[in-house]
């Protein structure tokens, strides 16, 4: 089957290796330009407080300092937002977060920035810090925003929970929280702004959702967009990381140079990113499931309040995703999920690998094991017994019309670890210093937007008159692999060598809004669009071939680099030659590829909808080791399975697959970012612990490939259901070993051992240090 | 010697910290410098503390860094007699891989390995390590158990003090500002004693010492111990040997019973001296553990 493709599905060179390893690559610090100003905001020192003067005259009169500007200052919009406009650029009469900003400053060097910011006074009327999203919801409580905390609200209802719970032989209730979590980028966020010559600005960032931020900047200083030119540099790095973060930062560089008339750089320390950029969103998931002696679920009540922090951002968008796969690939008649969000004076919460299933995940598949203990059966019959499978309809009432691949999956992962023998033997063995544990985890997960928004991207395919292509397109590549994803697929259909193959950073003047780079759609809408836009260029190509041989279209094929005859595949021109009379004839040599997904549909006020266009599937199973005496648990063994549609490239999957176990071993295990009444206690990788090369097993990954006809040769999509199961699977194996179930993590080494997380009072030894000065 | 101006980029924040750089290839050029500056100069050996530290907001930026890593009498591992001598300048790596201490000292190898990642532990430097003094030092508390002395050298001369003394508080020691460690010295402890180092991080790599043991464990002939040393590290605000946990071995035949019974001894003297904290639940029952297996991990040598 693979044998029908030439570069689809192999192993082929990412297209930005060669610039990445020798050090080629420009990031966006590595941009810098003649009369370059410094760009530096002042930010808040109170998690929340009205701000009641703001002086800047020292600051304006220092030698060096070309612009201080204030909210006051933004011609435009003040704020942004893409579901609800209430994130400030620059605050004005009232602070939030900690991360907030309130001046700029543009100056002739850092130095002189860091001199000016701390010259500018601020008053500030401190208001009660609100920390906790519960406290938050409670009547009486301090609006943060508006009259209420409260801004999401979404509903799933199936069925009578009531009917099913009545049903129910017995009844499990359990309560679970998850932790704020830094996306980790290595590269912390930085642009660099230019007046244009007409008017207007051109930016150059570390940008991952180039479009959305355009927008808001048009908006913040009334231009129109085409006067707005953000041009992706290479990322270092995004995880969803660095959408409403950059949008922020592009706003108020523009701000900056638009004043200033000069060209102003930003740049994030590592301290300011952590301080100042969204994180995951902590659930405290509440779950209710009645099922009977068989294993089998009457119904299933979730109730999930989620911290947006200070502003929106994306969670409406995210506990979207928790509502509809709250009750997981199970099935069940009777189902009620409400999700909520809250303002809190929290660092704001919004996109991150995974987009709102590894809370619920780790809820879902903890309750699952739950359950089989509760009526003697193994983690992997009580998910065989549940599970979908093809023809299932969801929580929403979606009947599921692709191959659903849940139990394949599942299965492949438990044979690989040796699941069920292990299983049984690690349970019954009695106490012991070191214990070892099997745990399982599966998930089923909408493709790309969904019911979320409009779901469209373009990519433009260029033939050039000697025969090499020029790819871009409005998906962009933050090192997921995009670029490549979308070459392979244009050489695929033009029969041609990927070193023919140069791909654009995205420039959003040079291509049209094609939505955010995130929800895993590059490959399946990108990809589709480049598919498309190729073969565009390929038809008028072999209409240009026909008329050059004096034969019909359907007798030529290109392959390898050349235009061939399909019966005798006897080369008949070079591809360069090819494109050459393509040129001499004035043919068009441009694709320009769109793609538009199947519909979705959604019906807010009972829940049930079509929600994506199609799922995927995964599992995943690892064996662990817990030191049973200091809580230290060490993860052995770990299998990862992925139903990928079609792998478009083996390497980069398998990439994606270990980076997302080693990226949800963190989450279950490590990664905590603490947040005490409003201030964040790590500002650095020193004390915010992700996972290392050492903590990381071996990671054996399996590709299933059930191709499917919504996307690009049957491709749908990896890059986040690999990191939704590693930290359910985890904890589950921690029970396995312990006999004791976490409900709180990361599972680090005083939660394993006491049940319960210390709080650390007073300081720690290093900040002692510091202040001896 | 060379001179530099350098700028540091300080934790958040860029301001314009210059200070003098210097390069010294002796002894008398390095105690020069130091005599001159006093206080206001700052060596940098390996540098993985001191860049950390001249980051953070509110440091004091030194006049002059001396740079003593060109000072070539300061490297090396060697035997003198009785005595075990690693200069101030030895990495790390040089001790993980030194055949010298694997005979006589396994636990500084084992504890060696334990300290960052291959790139950190290339750079950092034992001396680093002790003049730095953080409770989470973790070349520390097995040269406490190896009775080890510093030698410090300044321009009035040289000195030598046990490094169980050395130390005033977290991160404060007893040299004087013009004063360079030049090397720690430690008697070769019995053939037939046997040592061990265990750490616990939160990871496995690039981990700071949640807690740690160094025990050194002397069982005569007749299988009764004869001497037992146990000194944790990031328990208590200094490191000492625990004398009271040592001495319920001493005359006993080692059993896991008895090491786990020094283990609550040792558990029992920190809360004694640091009082209950945020961290007792967990450090008290832990650090017993650990004392246990250090011990036993000794006794299966
Ligand atoms: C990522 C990372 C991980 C780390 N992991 C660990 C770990 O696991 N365990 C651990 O114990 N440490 C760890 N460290 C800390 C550090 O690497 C070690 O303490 C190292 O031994 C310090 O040595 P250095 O030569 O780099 O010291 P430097 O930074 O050069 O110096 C440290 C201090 O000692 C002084 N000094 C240095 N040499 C002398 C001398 N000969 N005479 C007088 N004063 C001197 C300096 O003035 C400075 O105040 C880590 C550091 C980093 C950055």
């Amino acid at each position: 089957m693979g044998s029908k493709h030439k570069i689809i599905g192999k192993p082929e060179r990412r297209v930005d290796a060669w610039g990445k390893v020798t050090g080629r690559a420009k990031f966006a610090e590595d941009y810098s330009v003649a009369h370059q100003l410094w760009g530096k905001v002042l930010r808040s020192k109170h998690p929340h407080a009205k701000i009641l003067r703001i002086d800047t005259t020292k600051a304006e009169t220092l030698p060096g300092v070309e612009a201080i500007v204030t909210a006051r200052d933004i011609p435009g919009s003040k704020v942004f937002g893409i579901v609800v406009k209430n994130q400030q650029i620059l605050c004005e009469d009232r602070v939030r977060y900690l991360g907030d900003g309130i001046a700029l400053v543009a100056a002739r060097s850092r130095e002189i920035c860091e001199e000016a910011v701390a010259l500018i006074e601020i008053d500030y009327e401190p208001l009660p810090v609100i920390s906790d999203p519960e406290e938050a919801l409670k009547p009486g409580a301090l609006p943060i925003h508006g009259d209420k905390n409260e801004f999401v609200h979404h509903k799933v209802c199936k069925g009578d929970v009531e009917k099913g719970f009545a049903e129910a032989d017995f009844i499990i209730e359990c309560t679970f929280k998850t932790q704020f979590v830094e996306h980790s980028y290595i590269e912390p966020e930085a642009v660099l702004a230019e007046p244009a010559e007409q008017g207007g600005v051109v930016i150059t960032g570390s940008v991952q959702n180039l479009f959305s931020s355009r927008r808001s900047v048009a908006e913040a200083l009334n231009l129109p967009l085409s006067r707005v030119q953000i041009i992706q540099a290479t990322l270092g790095g995004s995880f969803g990381g660095k959408d409403e973060v950059m949008t922020s930062m592009c706003c108020r560089a523009a701000i900056l140079a638009t004043k200033t008339g000069k060209p102003v750089k930003m740049v994030n320390s590592r301290e300011e990113s952590m301080l100042e950029s969204y994180k995951r969103h902590p659930y405290v998931l509440y779950y209710k499931w009645g099922a009977k002696h068989d294993g089998s679920i009457t119904a299933m009540e979730v109730r999930c309040i989620a911290d947006g922090g200070a502003y929106a951002s994306m969670s409406p968008f995210v506990t979207w995703r928790s509502v509809v796969q709250a009750t997981g690939p199970y099935c069940c008649e009777n189902v009620k999920t409400d999700i909520y969000a809250a303002y809190t004076n929290n660092n704001y919460t919004g996109a991150m690998r995974g987009f709102g299933s590894p809370q619920v995940n780790f809820a879902i598949e903890s309750m699952m094991d739950e359950l089989a203990a509760k009526v003697g059966m193994n983690p992997l019959e009580i998910r065989m017994k549940n599970g979908f499978e093809n023809g299932a309809v969801t929580a929403t009432g979606q009947k599921l019309t692709h191959t659903v691949s849940l139990k394949e999956v599942l299965t492949k992962a438990a044979q690989e670890i040796g699941f069920e023998a292990k299983w049984q033997k690690y349970r019954s063995l009695k106490s012991g210093e070191k214990k070892r544990g099997v745990g399982l985890a599966c998930s089923y997960r909408g493709v790309s937007l969904g019911a979320e928004g409009t779901d469209a991207a373009e990519t433009i395919v260029s033939v050039q008159t000697d025969g090499s292509v020029i790819v871009s397109s409005g998906v962009t590549d933050m090192g997921q692999g995009a670029q490549t994803q979308m070459s392979q697929i244009a050489a695929e259909v033009l029969g041609i060598t990927m070193d023919r193959i140069q791909f654009l950073n995205t420039n959003t003047s040079r291509v049209a809004d094609s939505g955010p780079t995130v929800a895993s759609r590059g490959t399946i809408m990108g990809g589709t669009a480049a598919k498309n836009a190729a073969e565009k260029v390929k038809t008028t190509l072999l209409e240009v071939g026909a008329a050059m041989i004096g034969c019909d279209v359907g007798s030529l094929d290109l392959a390898e680099n050349y235009l061939i005859n399909v019966k005798t595949n006897e080369r008949l021109a070079s591809f360069s030659e090819l494109c050459a009379e393509c040129f001499r004839k004035g043919k068009p040599m441009m694709g320009f590829g769109w793609h538009h997904s199947p519909p979705t549909s959604w019906d807010e006020e009972h829940g049930q909808g079509d929600a994506y266009f199609t799922f995927v599937y995964g599992a995943n199973a690892t064996e662990v080791e817990v030191d049973t005496e200091t809580g230290k648990v060490n993860v052995i063994d770990f299998v990862s399975v992925h139903d990928v549609g079609k792998a478009i490239n083996r390497g980069m999957v398998i990439g994606q697959m270990c980076g997302g176990v080693a990226m949800g071993l963190g989450y279950g295990l490590l990664e905590e970012f603490e947040i005490e009444e409003g201030v964040p206690k790590q500002l650095n990788f020193d004390e915010y612990l992700i996972a290392t090369a050492m903590d990381v097993p071996r990671i054996r990954t399996i590709i299933v490939e059930n191709e499917d006809p919504a996307g690009p040769f049957g491709a749908k999509s990896v890059g986040e259901p690999t990191n939704e199961l590693a930290a359910p699977a985890i904890v589950n194996a921690i029970f396995n070993a312990t006999g004791r179930r976490l409900y709180e993590i990361p599972a680090n080494l005083e939660r394993v051992l006491l049940g319960h997380k210390l709080t650390r009072t007073g300081k720690r030894g290093s900040e002692v240090k510091a202040n001896h000065g | 010697m060379y001179i530099r101006v350098v700028s540091v980029f300080i934790r958040g924040k860029y301001s314009m910290r210059l200070f003098e750089f210097y390069s010294p290839r002796t002894f008398d050029e390095a105690t020069a410098l130091l005599s001159q500056y006093g206080a206001d100069a700052k060596i940098i050996a390996g540098g993985t503390d001191l860049l950390i530290e001249l980051r953070k907001p509110g440091a004091k930026t030194p006049k002059a860094i001396i740079d003593i890593s060109k000072i070539s009498e300061l490297t090396g591992i060697r035997e003198e007699g009785d005595l075990v001598v690693l200069n101030a300048l030895t990495t790390h790596s040089d001790i993980l891989r030194s055949q010298t201490l694997q005979k006589h000292a396994s636990l500084l190898c084992s504890a060696a390995s334990t300290i960052g990642s291959p790139q950190i532990r290339n750079r950092g430097t034992v001396g680093g390590n002790i003049m730095n003094a953080a409770t989470c030092a973790d070349m520390v508390p097995p040269l406490i158990a190896l009775d080890a002395q510093v030698t410090l050298k300044s321009r009035g001369g040289t000195r030598t003090s046990s490094l169980s003394e050395f130390f005033v508080k977290p991160y404060v020691t007893s040299a004087r500002p013009d004063e360079i460690l030049i090397d720690i010295r430690f008697p070769k402890p019995p053939a037939a004693a046997s040592s061990s180092f265990v750490k616990l991080g939160r990871r496995n790599a690039v981990s700071i010492s949640r807690l740690s043991v160094a025990a050194i464990l002397h069982v005569e002939k007749n299988a009764l111990v004869k001497e037992a040393r146990i000194v944790p590290g990031s328990a208590f605000p200094t490191w000492q040997r625990v004398m009271e946990a040592e001495s319920i071995l001493v005359g006993k035949k080692p059993s896991r019973e008895l090491f786990a019974e020094a283990g609550k001894k040792v558990a029992e003297v920190m809360i004694s001296i640091t009082g209950r904290r945020w961290s007792t639940e967990y450090k008290e029952p832990v650090i017993a553990v650990l004392v246990r297996r250090a011990l036993e991990a000794c006794w299966d040598n």
